[in-house]
């Protein structure tokens, strides 16, 4: 369906220039994309491949040399578009002067919202990005962490129907990563549509439903994280309490069918998952060195 | 001080002007801006049409008029005052109120250097608060204008800004008005301690001991105050224990004796002729030359500036300046106070006509219709000096009879005052401002509050062209470029005469050549006929846009009333009016312009 669609791009093209007007690159090449609602989409490549550019495009803050950029079926330039969007830059660009109430203030008047409902919504993302206990603090005294927490909670200030991520979890801590790509399915589920761009892939490849894959300005893979990752010939097993013998039958079977057993091994925790369950157990019991070796982590799920 | 061009009346001179002006101010603020707009979307479309080809380009060319025009006035009054509140805060973390420092740290050791023992000091600390205020605000608002926008775009805090549905004409605008906003308080609380200073520093007394004091003829005393203020006076008290001082430092005191003769203490009042605030009515000036013949101007004596005209001592030439709306109600004091300054022009000089004496001239008052005079009164024209004259309402006419002021010698309101040199072969100059009624004074204080406000006019002037560079050039380029206008400003009227050719020595090219050259402004250029002729055509061609942009450039030597205050003359209501009109069409005009630049321009890199 048509109305589904939220943004759209044809043949959008971006070429830098220098002062004189000379061609100095070519950020963009005849990119074509459409995302649907509800959908989180990742924006993937290495640095200056054009994600940014794209984002920077659909918000209006460069012009496209050729082609267009629609946002819920609206040019790119124009402003009234923003009303229903949220955009996290790469860094957060925000007045250092202010602290973190008085930033949300702002920018939630800058949305013509009444007082009263500003006041509220203030309230509510300060709580909501855990940084009650430092709002009256400048920002210039932030991390770079609670930097980032603010920024997402100026990005969400106007209740947005569309999140444009520009590189959400560089800078972030571990947990803060965990948390912000907790809070990035939360908003799917809340039925938003989130645009992200990222080059830390397994981000992506945690949150994202669907990617584009871009490279010096070209679009090179476009799909579903899932299809695009099935390897259609390799089957996996997760079992649990196999006793050796067990695994011997299976490896047989495998043979009898001509199969080939690429591996058949205790399977490692990611660092990730052990630095979490690390953090988590000394904040459970201060004060002791936690005692990974005599407790096995858990596996991680395969859904998380 | 010399007001050389008549103050319309607002309204006539907002619809439309003066005699020499073919429209008012407001006509000539839609032409500009209808002329601005036309060859802004000439520019445009060329530029476009090479970056994207004549249809493309034409299609980006209407797009920005129709989008720009149809957005240029949807601003959210909650979103202008957002950004207005951060420009503060802005400016305060920028240290704003350094100003306010250097300005009272100023003033703490003005006295230093600011002496009291001038011939005027009134005119100087006057001047002096409102030069320094002038300058100080001024550069203010210049460094606080021409970085803010720009270091948003460098720090990218403005991403998180555009992104949200802001329009460009709020950014702009609520720059314009926060920086108006600190200008304004920051003023505010520098006219205040300037009023102070000036108050404190010239009011002063003297105190008199009764023991100097020696009997005068008549019953009176006589004798000398004690000083103050680096100066004394010589008294005069009457019989009645009322008296005076003499006028030095350009002002006088009032003297009450109180007690009886033996043990007398004399009350010495405060400055008077100081913090006035005249309200000068002009009259029309036309002449007689020798002969007694009707002039409109009197005789050149070969002085380069024009303004004034002279009539030659000892003959029937005389300059007669008609005044309206002379009636009782209008002067309720029952006399009619006459102000002169009057230039000197001497064919010898000597013991008898030397600087300090003057040259001796009369002044007689006509009524225009009956031809009915007043007995001569006579006085001596000092140069650089305002002469005063109380011409009471009991009168003789030539012939020595009683007559009335009012009943006499106007007709319907008119009155004729002649004035003529008495002297041989000496000349005095005039022109129509040098003599004035003065029937009441406003108050000192609210004048010199008036001449804040024009430093505020001149202040909102450089906020709305620092903004307007602002959107479209880096922080240090704008600043250059908003200086260049100032100075230009200071410079409009050179430049505008230049233009239009009314300087000696030729157009910019003409005039290198001559300096180059070591020529004479006024002989013919020797470099042969078709050069002169080809310099003179590019001149010509250059002296169109000069006079362009010097028409748009704010007069800044106008705007600035440092001299009216300081000289004790009353800023018109009228005057002020136009002044504020300027700057506001200024913010209109440049928030308009302003507004396209940061449309039209990508704030990402």
């Amino acid at each position: 369906m048509a109305s589904d669609v939220i943004i759209e791009t044809r043949a959008l093209s971006k070429v830098y220039r220098d002062f004189w007007g000379r061609q100095k690159v070519r950020a963009l090449k005849g990119l074509d994309l459409e995302i649907q609602q509800g959908e989180i989409f990742g924006l993937l490549g290495p640095n200056g491949s054009g994600k940014t550019t794209t984002i920077k495009l659909l918000l209006g803050l460069l012009f496209p040399t050729s082609g267009r950029a629609l946002v819920f079926g609206r040019d790119a330039v124009d402003v009234s578009k923003n009303e229903r969007i949220g955009y996290l830059p790469e860094e957060s660009y925000l007045y250092k002067f202010l602290n973190a109430e008085e930033t949300l203030d702002f920018y939630g008047r800058l949305f013509d919202m009444p007082a009263s409902v500003r006041k509220q919504r203030v309230a509510e993302l300060i709580e909501m990005v855990g940084l009650d206990w430092a709002k009256r603090r400048p920002l210039k005294e932030y991390s770079k962490g609670m930097t980032r927490r603010i920024g997402l909670a100026q990005a969400l200030i106007n209740d947005p129907d569309l999140i444009m991520l520009d590189e959400p979890t560089t800078g972030l801590d571990p947990i803060g990563t965990r948390e912000m790509k907790d809070m990035i399915l939360k908003l799917r589920e809340q039925g938003k549509t989130v645009l992200m761009c990222s080059h830390l892939l397994a981000d992506v490849q945690d949150v994202c439903d669907r990617i584009a894959i871009l490279h010096q300005g070209e679009l090179k893979e476009l799909g579903r994280v899932d299809t695009l990752l099935t390897v259609a010939d390799v089957t996996q097993v997760h079992a649990r309490g196999l006793t050796d013998a067990c695994q011997h039958e299976i490896r047989e079977v495998i043979s009898r069918h001509q199969g080939e057993l690429i591996s058949m091994e205790n399977p490692t925790t990611t660092l990730e998952e052990l630095f979490l369950s690390i953090v988590r157990d000394s904040a459970a019991r201060p004060g002791r060195r936690a005692t990974v070796a005599s407790e096995p982590v858990p596996p991680a799920s395969p859904s998380s | 001080m010399v007001i050389e061009t008549e103050i319309l009346p607002f309204w006539q001179w907002l619809l439309y002007g003066g005699s020499d002006d073919a429209f008012g101010a407001l006509p000539w603020f839609f032409i500009a801006m209808i002329t601005a707009g036309v060859v802004a979307l000439l520019g445009g479309y060329l530029i476009s049409a090479v970056r994207h080809g004549p249809i493309e380009g034409g299609d980006r060319t209407y797009r920005v008029v129709v989008g720009g025009l149809k957005n240029l006035l949807v601003l959210s009054p909650r979103r202008v005052y957002a950004l207005a509140r951060l420009t503060v805060q802005e400016s305060l973390r920028r240290h704003v109120l350094v100003t306010l420092a250097v300005f009272l740290l100023i003033l703490m050791f003005a006295a230093l250097f600011l002496r009291i023992d001038q011939p005027d000091p009134f005119k100087l600390y006057v001047s002096f608060v409102l030069t320094a205020t002038t300058y100080l605000v001024l550069l203010m608002a210049l460094f606080l204008s021409v970085f803010s926008l720009p270091n948003d775009i460098k720090n990218r805090t403005i991403y998180t800004v555009v992104t949200k549905p802001v329009r460009p004409g709020e950014i702009v605008l609520g720059r314009m008005l926060g920086f108006a906003f600190v200008g304004t308080a920051v003023l505010a609380v520098m006219g205040l301690a300037s009023y102070v200073f000036v108050v404190r520093e010239i009011g002063h007394t003297h105190a008199i001991a009764a023991q100097t004091l020696q009997d005068a003829e008549g019953g009176g005393q006589k004798g000398r105050t004690e000083t103050a203020n680096a100066h004394r006076h010589d008294v005069t008290i009457d019989r009645e224990g009322y008296g005076r001082t003499d006028s030095v430092q350009g002002h006088w005191h009032e003297v009450t004796q109180t007690g009886s003769r033996e043990d007398a203490q004399y009350d010495v009042g405060p400055p008077q002729g100081v913090f006035l605030a005249r309200v000068p009515v002009l009259g029309k000036l036309r002449f007689i030359d020798r002969l007694g013949e009707d002039k409109p101007r009197g005789i050149s004596v070969g002085n380069e500036w024009g303004y004034r005209s002279y009539i030659e001592g000892g003959t029937q030439a005389a300059a007669i300046w008609t005044f309206d709306e002379v009636t009782p109600g209008r002067f309720e004091d029952g006399y009619l106070p006459i102000e002169l300054t009057i230039r000197v022009f001497r064919t010898h000089k000597g013991d008898q006509d030397s600087i300090d004496r003057g040259i001796l001239g009369s002044i007689v008052l006509r009524n225009p219709q009956t031809g009915l005079q007043s007995e001569m009164q006579s006085f001596r024209a000092r140069e650089y000096y305002v002469d005063q004259q109380y011409v009471s309402r009991k009168l003789l006419d030539s012939d020595g009879n009683p007559i009335d002021l009012f009943d006499d010698l106007t007709h319907n309101g008119q009155l004729e005052v002649w004035v003529q040199c008495l002297k041989d072969e000496q000349y005095f100059g005039m022109a129509q401002a040098d003599c004035y009624l003065r029937p009441r004074n406003q108050s000192f204080t609210v004048n010199f509050f008036k001449g804040f406000s024009s430093i505020w006019v001149q202040m909102l002037v450089v906020v709305a062209f620092g903004v307007m560079c602002s959107t479209f050039l880096s922080g240090p380029v704008a600043m250059m470029f908003t200086v260049a206008i100032l100075v230009m400003g200071l410079f409009k009227d050179f430049m505008l005469r230049i233009a239009t050719g009314d300087v000696y020595g030729g157009g910019p090219i003409e005039s290198l050549i001559r300096i180059v050259g070591q020529q004479n402004l006024m002989s013919e250029l020797n470099t042969g006929d078709v050069t002169t002729t080809v310099i003179r055509t590019a001149d010509a061609v250059i002296t169109f846009p000069m006079w362009v942009v010097a028409s748009i450039l704010p007069d800044f030597r106008g705007l600035s009333k440092v001299r009216w205050v300081s000289e004790g003359f009353d800023i018109s209501p009228s005057l002020l009016a136009q002044d504020v009109s300027v700057s506001l069409a200024y913010l209109v005009g440049l928030f308009v312009v302003g507004y396209f630049f940061l449309r039209t321009r990508e704030v990402a890199k």
